[in-house]
């Protein structure tokens, strides 16, 4: 059985990618299985999906914990979850980045294909949503699909939802990643740190599904404790504030969904990125252009 | 020709439901669910299914719209999960008496407090004495597979009771699996045109659920026993005549695995069943003496085909995914009344509450505690595997 779990960002199109890997595999008349991590799932938030496949029924219907197969939808997330955890020795990975496999940290060294999907997919989608450029990779990196199977199953997938010329596009991006893929080994220096979690035992839990504002296991829990999900790591882009300009209006205080803009003694507005998922609405509620929005990793 | 699709559980039903021609569709969205209802609308909006879906206000009135629709004698399906079931409770009670063999899928999801959108089996254990049908089923191609087979079973003249398919939240509602999908002709074939018991018609006025005095109610509900008993031989024989037309069979009340030269066996549901099936295999590998038996239906309760299978057995276990408060997981209970008078000593293993994952370990920590229970050391009478701190 051949196992693989994808590390993405909401909208990035992690669930599709496994669905249709595990279609491209039915199609060769393999056995497979493919699903997300069951929880939420909002833009931008780091999500997992994982698929199964295999010559025979597939009978465990568990999470994938030890994949064969690591797919990196999103190479910031190597700095913030533990992704390469579990991944089996003699394993690979699948990366999306402008990097060289030979230039990649995930933690653990290993055979490692990179490709920068996210510019296949905004040339050839004009949308930076990677899971069909990424499929092109994962046939590089092992031939348990072929890629003729991968892009029939693009068409079938995206060509029923979004109509023929859109599954023809993504069947597209996937072999251009397929041809531009590069191959190698990634680096293990990285130290691949287990996510802190608060599991009591049953005496310990708190009765009546409640709790108060309180610190548990190095971190605080009950009222208050969702600060700690720096969630500005999901957005795209921040604002860029231009004080000259600004009229003290406070439309962009209050449109702001996060409340991450702050009024200031003298009711100028500051922005707290570190919860800003760059939705942009400041900016465009903005009456005197004092906002503008600019693309993380953008020059100034 | 048949096809092979990669389907989630939610689709697989969907896809069941258009292949029954089902006529009238009223509906309420709730996680994880809704995948279902919104398949079922694509498929009406894009002309492969001619039906009426009917958005409902509520879960109570998609049960009442639906028990509307059927008592027109029209084919009908719902779909709903956890706290959606039990705003439908009330009317629930309804189709089982009245007779309207209306099919109803329910995405198992735990019911708060608490509040979660996993597995657990909370919600439909509870409504087991409504007078439904209930089937368990492991994977998506059952799901598929128990929606023709369920209209076939409901809508039998020895049966004509709803239909309630259970299947596991996200493991199988949102999980892509291989489905083999059969011609449209093959089940028209299988699943004759819906004949109803009763039918409301202007013309040839009938009163239908009216209210009945205590001179008359009990022997209604007698009745209502014996049907569902009716049900058990007619499920198994529904399923020799579907194995006959698609080449696949479940084994009726219940399946067995392994249970040849078994000397403990654990009785499990759902999609715990698949997974148990791998801890089985490598336990098997070892030279264990394990076996599992697959509890398919929860009423009507196999009891007979549990003392039958389980006769040479050393030490019985029951897996449950639900729990009445002091008084163990409901399949539990329900296995040893039936094997009431027997001297293999059973056990009830919680696992898997609120959707925690099922993993082999869980299981193979279960076959270890029947073992010793088989060679006559003293266990619990419940456990909580995987719980956090000790019992």
């Amino acid at each position: 059985m051949y196992e693989i779990r994808f590390h993405g960002r909401g909208g990035q199109g992690a669930v599709m990618a496994a669905q249709t890997i595990a279609e491209a595999a039915i199609l060769e008349g393999k056995q497979a299985q493919a699903f997300p991590f069951f929880g939420a799932e909002r833009r931008g938030a780091p999500v997992m999906a994982f698929a199964r496949i295999d010559d025979k029924k597939i009978c465990d219907k568990t999470q994938v914990y030890e994949p064969d197969m690591l797919v990196v939808m999103d190479e910031s997330l190597l700095d913030i979850e533990p992704v390469a955890a579990g991944l089996k020795k003699g394993g690979c990975a699948v990366v999306n980045s402008k990097t060289a496999p030979s230039d990649l940290d995930l933690g653990i060294k290993v055979r490692c294909i990179s490709v920068d999907a996210t510019s296949i997919a905004i040339e050839l989608l004009r949308a930076p949503i990677v899971n069909t450029s990424i499929l092109g990779a994962m046939v590089r990196a092992n031939d348990f699909v072929s890629l003729e199977s991968v892009q029939r199953a693009i068409m079938n997938r995206f060509g029923e939802k979004l109509g023929e010329k859109a599954g023809r596009v993504n069947s597209d991006a996937a072999k251009a990643a397929y041809d531009r893929a590069r191959e190698g080994t990634c680096r293990g220096e990285r130290k691949i740190v287990k996510k802190n979690a608060w599991l009591p035992t049953w005496q310990e839990t708190p009765p009546g599904v409640a709790i108060g504002k309180t610190e548990k296991a190095g971190m605080a829990v009950g009222p208050g404790s969702m600060s700690q999900n720096l969630t500005g790591t999901w957005g795209g882009a921040n604002p860029v504030y231009d004080e000259q300009k600004c009229i003290k209006c406070q439309r962009c205080w209050f449109i702001c969904p996060e409340g991450c803009v702050h009024r200031k003694d003298d009711d100028h507005v500051e922005f707290d990125l570190r919860y800003c998922k760059g939705c942009g609405l400041c900016a465009k509620v903005c009456a005197k252009e004092a906002i503008t929005m600019r693309k993380k990793g953008a020059s100034e | 020709m048949r096809s092979v699709k990669a389907l989630t559980g939610n689709q697989a039903a969907a896809y069941g439901v258009k292949l029954c021609r089902v006529e009238v569709i009223p509906n309420y969205p709730i996680t994880p669910q809704t995948i279902i209802i919104e398949q079922i609308a694509d498929f009406i909006n894009d002309g492969e299914l001619d039906a009426d879906f009917i958005p409902a206000d509520s879960e109570h009135s998609a049960m009442s719209m639906a028990i509307g629709a059927a008592a027109t004698g029209v084919r009908t399906f719902t779909a709903t999960a956890s706290h959606g079931l039990a705003l439908m409770h009330e009317m629930l009670y309804v189709p089982p008496q009245v007779r309207l063999p209306i099919m109803l899928v329910n995405v198992n999801r735990s019911l708060g407090a608490g509040s979660g959108i996993w597995v657990e089996y909370n919600d439909s254990m509870a409504e087991r004495d409504s007078g439904w049908m209930q089937v368990y089923v492991e994977d998506n191609q059952e799901v598929l597979d128990m929606v023709l087979q369920g209209y076939r079973i409901a809508e039998d003249g020895r049966v004509v009771l709803p239909f309630m398919l259970c299947l596991d939240g996200f493991v199988l509602s949102h999980t892509v699996e291989r489905v083999e999908l059969p011609q449209q002709e093959e089940v028209d074939r299988f699943l004759p045109k819906f004949v109803p018991l009763n039918r409301l018609d202007p013309k040839v006025p009938m009163s239908m659920n009216i209210a009945v005095s205590p001179a008359h109610s009990m022997e209604m509900r007698y009745q209502l026993d014996r049907q569902m008993d009716s049900a058990r031989s007619v499920i198994k024989e529904v399923d020799v005549e579907f194995a006959k037309a698609f080449g696949r069979s479940y084994g009726g009340l219940i399946d067995t695995y392994q249970m040849e030269g078994a000397e403990v066996a654990l009785i499990t549901l759902g999609t715990a069943t698949s997974t148990a099936r791998v801890a089985v295999d490598e336990l098997r590998a070892e030279g264990k003496k394990v076996g599992l038996i697959k509890l398919r239906f929860m009423r009507p309760f196999p009891h007979e085909e549990l003392r039958k299978a389980t006769k040479h057995l050393k030490a019985l276990g029951v897996f449950d995914r639900s729990i009445s408060a002091n008084r163990f997981g409901p399949v539990f209970t329900e296995t040893r009344n039936s094997m009431y008078g027997s001297d293999i000593p059973i056990t009830d293993h919680i696992a898997g509450i609120g959707g925690r994952d099922l993993t082999v370990p869980v299981f193979k920590e279960m076959f270890d505690v029947l073992e010793k229970s088989a060679s006559g050391k003293k266990v619990r009478e419940c456990t909580w595997h995987g719980l956090r701190g000790e019992m």
